[in-house]
This record gives C-alpha cells, sequence and structure tokens, in this order.
C-alpha cells in the first residue's frame, strides 16, 4: 500500500471478514486510490453503504461512515448531501442491495442526479446470506434459490443507470483494476450522480455453485467474457451475434446535466 | 524498493499469482502458522515497480496491490546496510 491509502484505511480492523478471494477488497483498494488521487481529506468524505457484504466496506475505511438500512443507502446519502453539500459522498452497494430492495431509491437519485458517486460491487448472488439469487444472477446460473437455472433476464444496472438520468455510468470488473480505478476517479470528479458498477468474484457462494471454485477461476471467466462496449457495438452494426454469456464493459455515459447538491 | 506481503493478511487466494505479468507470485507449498499457504516470491527483483518506481517517481505497474483483496501487498523502502570496519588480523 502506498502511505496515502494505508491512511485511509483502519489498520486496526485488518484483516477484514470477507472469504478468501472476494472482490470487495480489491474495490476498496480501487476506490482508495481513486480517492487517494483526488487529494480529499479524510474529515470532508462519507462513505455510506446498506446491508451485505459489500457494504461492509464502509467500516475498513477510516472517515465517517454510514452503515444503513438494507436498501436505504442511497436516501441516506441523499439525506447526507441535502444537508452538508459541502461533504463528499461515496455510497457503496451491493446488487441485491441496490437493484433489488433498493431499486426504487436508486432509479430516483439518478432522476434527481444529486452529486454524489455510488459504486456498486455486482457480485451476481446474495453472498451473505447464503447466496440466493438476485435480480443480477445471469440467466442460467445457479444459486440456492434458482437450483435449475435462473429463468429470468439480468438487471443491466449501468444502462439503467444511464437511462434514468445519471452523469456518469460506467462498468468495469475486479480483474480491470486500473480501467475501474480511473472510472471511480471520473465518477467521483463529475458533479451529479455517478454510477460504477463492478462485477467482481465471490467464489464462496457464486463460483462453486457455477464451477468457477476458485478465485482465479471467476478473474479468468470475467477477462474472457468482459465485451468493450464499443466492441460490442461494432459488432450490432455489422450483423454479428453476440454470445448470451458476454456482459459489455466500458462508460456507458459520461454528460452535464444540471445536478442537485452541488455546493455553490 | 522492496516488495513484501504481509503473512499476517494474505489469505492465500493467489489472485496475485493469477495477474503478475511478470510471475514474481508463485503459489507457496507450506502452511504458516495460521494453516494458509502464502504465495512465495520469485525473484522480486524482476518487478519493474522494486527497480524504477523511484527513478520515474511514480508508480509503474503495481497490479498485484491493487487486486491482492487483503491489502497484504506493499513496498517498502530498502535501507542500505551499514557499513563496518573491517579488522584485519596479523
Amino acid at each position: 500500500m502506498s502511505s496515502k491509502i494505508k491512511d485511509w484505511l483502519r489498520q486496526d480492523r485488518l484483516p477484514h471478514i470477507y472469504c478468501t478471494g472476494c472482490g470487495n477488497g480489491t474495490v476498496i483498494n480501487c476506490t482508495l486510490s481513486a480517492v487517494t488521487q483526488m487529494g480529499w481529506e479524510i474529515d470532508d468524505t462519507v462513505f455510506v453503504s446498506g446491508i451485505g457484504c459489500s457494504s461492509r466496506a464502509s467500516g475498513y475505511i477510516s472517515t465517517d461512515s454510514l452503515h444503513t438500512t438494507h436498501g436505504r443507502a442511497l436516501a441516506f446519502a441523499t439525506g447526507v448531501k441535502m444537508a452538508k453539500p459541502e461533504l463528499n459522498v461515496v455510497v457503496f452497494t451491493g446488487d441485491g442491495d441496490l437493484s433489488a430492495i433498493g431499486g426504487n431509491h436508486f432509479i430516483h437519485a439518478c432522476r434527481r442526479n444529486i452529486d454524489m458517486t455510488v459504486i456498486c460491487i455486482n457480485n451476481m448472488i446474495y453472498g451473505m446470506t447464503g447466496g440466493q439469487g438476485s435480480p443480477c444472477t445471469p440467466e442460467g446460473k445457479y444459486s440456492t434459490t434458482t437450483p435449475y437455472g435462473a429463468h429470468e433476464p439480468a438487471f443491466d444496472l449501468a444502462e439503467l443507470a444511464a437511462a434514468a438520468g445519471a452523469n456518469y455510468s460506467a462498468r468495469w470488473t475486479a480483474y480491470h483494476v486500473k480501467q475501474l480505478s480511473d472510472a471511480i476517479k471520473t465518477g467521483l470528479e463529475k458533479p451529479g450522480l455517478s454510477f460504477i458498477e463492478s462485477i467482481t468474484q465471490c467464489p464462496t457462494s457464486y463460483g462453486r455453485r457455477n464451477k468457477l471454485r476458485t478465485a482465479s477461476d471467476m478473474l479468468e471467466y470475467m477477462r474472457t467474457n468482459a465485451l468493450l462496449l464499443s466492441k460490442k457495438r461494432r459488432m450490432e452494426e455489422i450483423g454479428e451475434e453476440i454470445p448470451a454469456e458476454r456482459f459489455t464493459v466500458g462508460e456507458f455515459v459520461n454528460r452535464n446535466k444540471p445536478a442537485m447538491g452541488v455546493p455553490k | 524498493m522492496k516488495l513484501i506481503i504481509d503473512e499476517t493478511r494474505c489469505k492465500g487466494c493467489n489472485l496475485c499469482t493469477t495477474v503478475c505479468p511478470y510471475s514474481i507470485f508463485t503459489e507457496g507449498k507450506k502452511l504458516n502458522e495460521r494453516g494458509i499457504v502464502v504465495p512465495v516470491l520469485d525473484r522480486p527483483q524482476r518487478c519493474t515497480n522494486c527497480r524504477l518506481r523511484n527513478l520515474y517517481n511514480r508508480q509503474l505497474c503495481g497490479v498485484c496491490q491493487l487486486i491482492c483483496p487483503d491489502q497484504a501487498i506493499s513496498w517498502v523502502e530498502e535501507t542500505e546496510g551499514l557499513t563496518e570496519k573491517v579488522v584485519i588480523e596479523y
């Protein structure tokens, strides 16, 4: 760790409770790398999180943090930002927390375009409570509640954020660490709601039910199946078929709509 | 600069062995006192960050550090050995 990132971590709380190979730690590293590049002060930053494995992240960071009720991280963060617009608000949330229980809060936070950065750690499952299927479980994949394979199509959160009105929306994976930290940095710089989705590995709950038992296997899966957005559009133009297994990564939207809660 | 793995934090997921472009990390063979197989360093002097970071004054690769979920990989400044006067006995 560079000395700066070290200052932002609560050293007394490490090692954290995450399972071996869990990608949440990687996303914390990328976020703190971006935050330290911004030159923010510890006292002026607030990390807000909901419930779940991903939402434990705010507890390992030495800023003020809010560990809120399930799905309501964005609602709490909106309150923080509107009360004190000068604070820098970063939200950690998981796919179940954001898209299932907190789905409506998410859509309306994007519509209001409140000045905060939302980092969604999408491990495609409810990891902490035993591996139930979430709205982001890909079709055909197994979980404890989809023992014959998920029948429903998965949510595309980055597209949803773009459609709902967020100023910035991007998706990367825990394998693409450099791109992920760059995307988070762009999101932190941008006024208005910035949404960064990171597909991460959950070898314990998701991987072992889907023949990806180790973290390295899951990383290999993400490396081979990530499809750059520009390449996908090119493939669509020439009418090439995109395999169902592949997911898009890249910057979905980057615009400057009027935002709420920006300090004057 | 010197690459180190913090054995008190490492959980042995071997993500560093997967991503390192110079294959510096190799899977360990022995359990440590916590019952975890910590990766071992194979000739870490090949790491560009160890050799050239001070020269270029910025992080040159550092993917292992970013991807390590347990914040166990770091670089430390190497201290130069103290000079010792050699007494020649006749």
